[in-house]
């Protein structure tokens, strides 16, 4: 259990370095693929609570690290107005907050249901877009939730959920490298079956 | 709840304070360990989505590039000419400055960059560039085209630097209305990542008699930019109960960046 720990916490890295040969697709509303977001969301499922806890802190900690803004800076009296950013470490607490989500479908996981984790993982991207996009609009005022934004947050959602079944086949395959069973129930059944 | 369950998340708990409370100058120091541990990435990253959108382009665009490549050229051989004699008029201002025994008062330099990275994070309208603290580069300095203002540096990194655009609703610019006594902050507007994006200029005074097709241009005053930068041209105005807003459409046309400038050093902004 110790090493496929590790190794997802490894998986979580090098999805960082993946992601940056994803662009935004602009003629797709500008909508991306979420690699990090979805890795974490699979390994997720599979893991244990303080696991989970650990996957969402690294991941929150190094993708605020990669997107947060600075200041404005310039002559308060001119700028007497500057535009609030979301503060570093924000993406700490939406990571664990989809962790728990996926850990809530983790008995069907279990039993061998991947497939609910992989739909469940596009709506947790969803989730996740939508309360980003609502707290920019809480730090700085003024509801604006334009189509594009929609189609956009949909897009992305979508586009990212398509690739679920490739990480969930990864992470099966590295709990076999590592003698450690994610779905303990559907191993049993399989036995039983045989 | 187990008790280990129970730890865990008062860890994880205190990991997201500790992360929340940390400063500014912290927060930028926790971001150039990032990026320089994820160099090498970032640019072989940043050469592919280089490749594929020049191909792409070349795809879709070859006669017209073809079109513009003989106009650009045409147009270059003019701009010789004109840099010549600019270059002798130059020349000729230094003589004579030197002959009346006058300081030079002004320096304007500016650092080329290429664009190599597009919008690389999903709320913000950033870009990056291909010069960093090597070439000078520090933070909330200018950043043109030969159309415009195109927005200010954000995070220098050792050879590349990120760019917030205009066009973002973090970027804030004091701005004035030309043939009017108007000037106001002008930003970007949230979710415009379709079509041409519409930039708003707030804190106009009530009765602003503005026109469309006035130009907008940077007052040079709040430290940051110089003075009579073209940042776009008015679209139309909404008057309100306390002040009046206009859209302006910008100068800059954002979907094509390719080379932009740096300003380095420049007059001092008026505070």
């Amino acid at each position: 259990m110790t090493r496929y720990t590790l190794i997802t916490v490894l998986l979580v890295l090098a999805s960082f370095v993946l992601q940056q040969f994803l662009p935004a697709l602009t003629g797709l509303h500008h909508s991306r693929i979420l690699l990090v977001q979805l890795v974490f969301l699979c390994a997720a499922v599979t893991v244990g609570q303080p696991t989970m806890l650990l996957l969402a802190f690294v991941c929150g900690f190094l993708w605020d690290a990669q997107c947060t803004l600075g200041p404005h800076g310039g002559d308060p009296e001119i700028y007497s107005q500057p535009v609030e950013s979301l503060r570093f470490g924000y993406s700490i607490l939406l990571f664990g907050a989809m962790g728990f989500l996926m850990q809530g479908i983790q008995p069907l996981f279990k039993q061998g249901k991947w497939y609910f984790s992989a739909l469940l993982s596009g709506i947790a991207i969803f989730l996740y877009l939508a309360a980003e996009y609502l707290l920019i609009t809480f730090v700085r005022g003024n509801f604006i939730f334009a189509k594009a934004t929609a189609l956009q947050m949909a897009y992305t959602a979508l586009l990212t959920m398509l690739f679920s079944p490739l990480v969930f086949w990864m992470l099966f395959g590295i709990a076999s490298i590592c003698a450690h069973s994610i779905n303990p129930e559907a191993a049993k059944k399989r036995r039983r079956h045989f | 709840m187990k008790p280990l369950n129970l730890i865990a998340i008062l860890l994880f708990l205190s990991g997201a304070v500790w992360a929340l409370t940390r400063s500014e100058r912290t927060v930028r120091e926790i971001q150039a360990s990032y990026f320089s541990a994820i160099a090498p990435f970032l640019k072989s990253g940043s050469e592919t989505e280089a490749y594929a959108r020049s191909f792409l382009d070349e795809v879709h665009h070859s006669k017209t590039l073809e079109a513009e490549l003989a106009t650009v050229n045409s147009e270059m051989g003019r701009l010789r000419i004109v840099e010549s004699r600019y270059r002798e008029l130059e020349r000729e201002n230094a003589q004579l400055r030197h002959a009346l025994d006058f300081k030079k008062a002004t320096s304007f330099n500016v650092a080329a960059a290429q664009v190599i990275r597009r919008q690389p994070t999903t709320w913000w309208q950033t870009v990056e560039i291909d010069v960093g603290e090597e070439r000078g580069i520090g933070t909330q300095l200018a950043v043109l085209s030969n159309e415009g203002l195109v927005g200010i540096i954000d995070r220098p990194a050792k050879d590349r630097s990120s760019v917030i655009l205009l066009t973002d609703e973090a970027c804030q610019v004091s701005a004035k209305v030309e043939d009017s006594p108007e000037v106001g902050i002008l930003s970007g507007q949230r979710g415009q990542f379709e079509g041409t994006p519409l930039l708003r200029l707030k804190f106009l005074s009530k009765n602003a008699a503005l026109r469309s097709g006035q130009r907008v241009f940077t007052t040079g005053r709040g430290g940051i930019f110089q003075a009579n930068i073209p940042l776009g041209a008015i679209v139309s105005v909404e008057k309100g109960a306390e002040d009046s807003e206009a859209l302006v459409r910008p100068a800059v046309n954002f979907a094509d960046l390719g080379t932009v400038f740096v300003v380095l050093s420049k007059d001092p902004p008026k505070k």
